[in-house]
């Protein structure tokens, strides 16, 4: 019943689109290896448990079991592999890995959505310092400079910045939990209720703003002047404002933006969290951050880590390939192959037609809306 | 800047929240004057499409539209992914289990439920550590108890006249339901100031309204 039929969240690509995304694949492959990066591949299979820490209800796997009863599941995420990879094969730090691959997370069916994606992206393992952040973010904005994205984006956030300003509220840790709710959700009316106890806290004037806390960097920072002095936001503070200083350096005409007001991508981040988006996306077109405890789920070292992924599927739609060159096909006969070989060679766009015939070869070429060479002319 | 695109639930929603959209400054006189158009872009600002309740969201998660008006039984139901950022205080009713006057809510079975919304009502069920037998229905719910289809309902009610008239009684009241003003998450940061600005305006008109 079903062998014409594809199952739901999946599709063909073919053409422009499918040489769009290979060629932003290869092009992001090709960046990261003449940076020194080494590849790394890891299977589409792998156990359940792999992903055990991501949130179960940000994604539905699609999963099986194998011939033991394990639960297998096509990977739904390629940073934790890496993890995985780490752990357990004595790899020597640091290392900077580049992968491209497919993820898959079945979504809400008949909405629209594609359960299969692909990423490229790339893994630093092993350097505690900021330098392997700006690493990740030359990479990312020198890329999308590269795929002619226009009016890019670049937004940093901190995986710490809530928590810290969460706990230093007088709130207990229901309300502090409720609180992070509705900022994370940005659900005003709920937010508004939370805070309104507090409207004598010298952190009020603060909370009345947090969650339009995003935005250009500068302005988000001259809105943190209303935040009482917190020791620990400050180290978070400096490396943002570090990074902001080194990206307008390196990049002067690049918008750098700041949203304090986010959740985590995962909640296996701890530092600093990047996303680039444009002003015509519907989703984010790469993200990345640093997650320096994810090593510790799968062995009981720390690993300092730094991660960046392209949403290529994304990219592609900025990039489709929209070549206006008409095709040429190339007619020949034995004895004028080489002829034939030639003249593929010099002519944009062209391909061997491999008609028997010199009549089938036109008809081809009508259908085709193709222009047809006939080599056997030249070479009688 | 582009124009924001709103998605409208058509009926009820709609007309309940367009005096909330005119206090807000936004000029709703071509939705007033429809007729049979479903997509106003005539106004700069503001460009709006007229959607059923449930297909709002799917416009909002793929992008197509950068804010949704909807209520939040169909949010619940459909388990939203995007910022349910403002309760527009509108289109105000709740949830109920109701059925004939003879249902037993403490009979010993597992009782077969009928209703628009499967999701919300397995939530409950399962809160009241009770497992239930639960029939789709897409439409005048309260004719499941009354042919014998189903021994109870969960369903929106707003004032409770349709239950009356069907002979139909409450027996539990569950969460409320009102309009909320929904966002794609990455519209707001592409159309930032704009969203806060119709945010704002919107809580004034709300607070003249209550």
């Amino acid at each position: 019943m079903f062998n014409r039929n594809l199952p739901i969240g999946t599709r063909d690509e073919f053409g422009s689109v499918a040489q769009a995304k290979e060629k932003i694949t290869n092009q992001i492959q090709d960046y990261f290896r003449n940076r020194g990066f080494q590849k790394l591949t890891t299977p589409l299979l792998e156990y359940k448990a792999v992903f055990s820490s991501m949130e179960q209800q940000t994604y539905q796997p699609y999963q099986m079991l194998d011939e033991h009863g394990e639960t297998l599941v096509l990977r739904p995420d390629l940073t934790l592999p890496v993890a995985r990879v780490m752990s357990t094969t004595g790899i020597k730090t640091p290392v900077k890995w580049y992968y491209s691959g497919e993820v898959f997370r079945v979504k809400k069916q008949l909405s629209g959505s594609y359960n299969q994606r692909t990423q490229a992206g790339i893994e630093i393992i092993g350097y505690r310092s900021l330098k392997a952040e700006w690493e990740c973010l030359t990479a990312a904005i020198e890329l999308c400079q590269q795929l002619a994205v226009n009016d890019l984006h670049v937004e940093l956030g901190h995986a710490r910045f809530v928590n810290a300003v969460l706990h230093a509220l007088p709130l207990n840790t229901l309300q502090q939990a409720t609180l992070q709710q509705a900022l994370f959700s940005k659900n005003v009316t709920a937010y508004q209720a939370v805070i309104a106890p507090l409207a004598d806290d010298p952190f009020y004037p603060f909370l009345e703003i947090w969650p339009w806390l995003f935005g250009d960097f500068d302005q988000v920072l001259q809105q943190l002047k209303l935040l009482p002095d917190l020791p620990e936001l400050q180290s978070i503070l400096q490396e943002l404002s570090a990074t902001q200083a080194f990206l307008q350096q390196q990049f002067s005409q690049q918008s750098i933006e700041l949203d304090l007001s986010i959740e985590s991508p995962q909640a296996y981040y701890t530092g600093m969290i990047f996303h680039g988006y444009n002003d015509s996306t519907a989703e984010f077109l790469f993200s990345g951050g640093r997650y320096d405890q994810l090593l510790s789920s799968f062995q009981n070292t720390l690993q300092p880590a730094v991660g960046l992924a392209f949403e290529v599927d994304q990219l592609a739609q900025y990039t489709a390939i929209t070549d206006t060159t008409p095709t040429t096909l190339i007619y020949f006969d034995a004895a004028s192959w080489g002829a034939a070989q030639q003249t593929l060679q010099a002519q944009p766009n062209s391909s061997l037609c491999l008609a028997e015939t010199k009549h089938e070869a036109e008809q081809i070429a009508r259908r085709t809306n193709s222009k047809l060479i006939d080599v056997t002319e030249v070479n009688p | 800047m582009s124009a924001l695109k709103i998605a409208l639930t058509k009926g009820r929603t709609e007309k309940q929240v367009i005096p909330l959209l005119e206090a807000s400054g936004i000029d709703c006189t071509a939705i007033r004057n429809k007729q049979r158009r479903l997509i106003f872009n005539d106004s700069p600002d503001y460009h709006f499409i007229l959607a059923k309740g449930p297909d709002v969201l799917t416009y909002l998660d793929r992008g197509a539209m950068d804010i949704g008006i909807v209520g939040s039984d169909i949010l619940e139901e459909q388990h939203n992914e995007q910022y349910e950022m403002l309760n527009l205080q509108t289109g105000k009713c709740h949830f109920v289990l109701a059925s004939t006057p003879e249902f037993d809510p403490h009979q010993v079975k597992r009782k077969i439920i009928a209703t628009k919304y499967p999701n919300i009502t397995q939530r409950y069920f399962r809160s009241i550590g009770e497992d239930v037998e639960i029939i789709k229905i897409e439409g005048s719910v309260e004719l499941a108890p009354l042919v014998g289809l189903a021994d109870a309902i969960v369903d929106i009610v707003e004032t409770g006249t349709t239950l009356k008239e069907n002979n139909l009684q409450v027996f539990a009241t569950l969460q409320s339901v009102s309009t909320r003003l929904v966002v794609n998450r990455l519209s707001l940061k592409q159309h930032q100031s704009a969203i806060q600005q119709l945010i704002n305006h919107l809580q004034q008109a709300i607070k003249t309204e209550v």
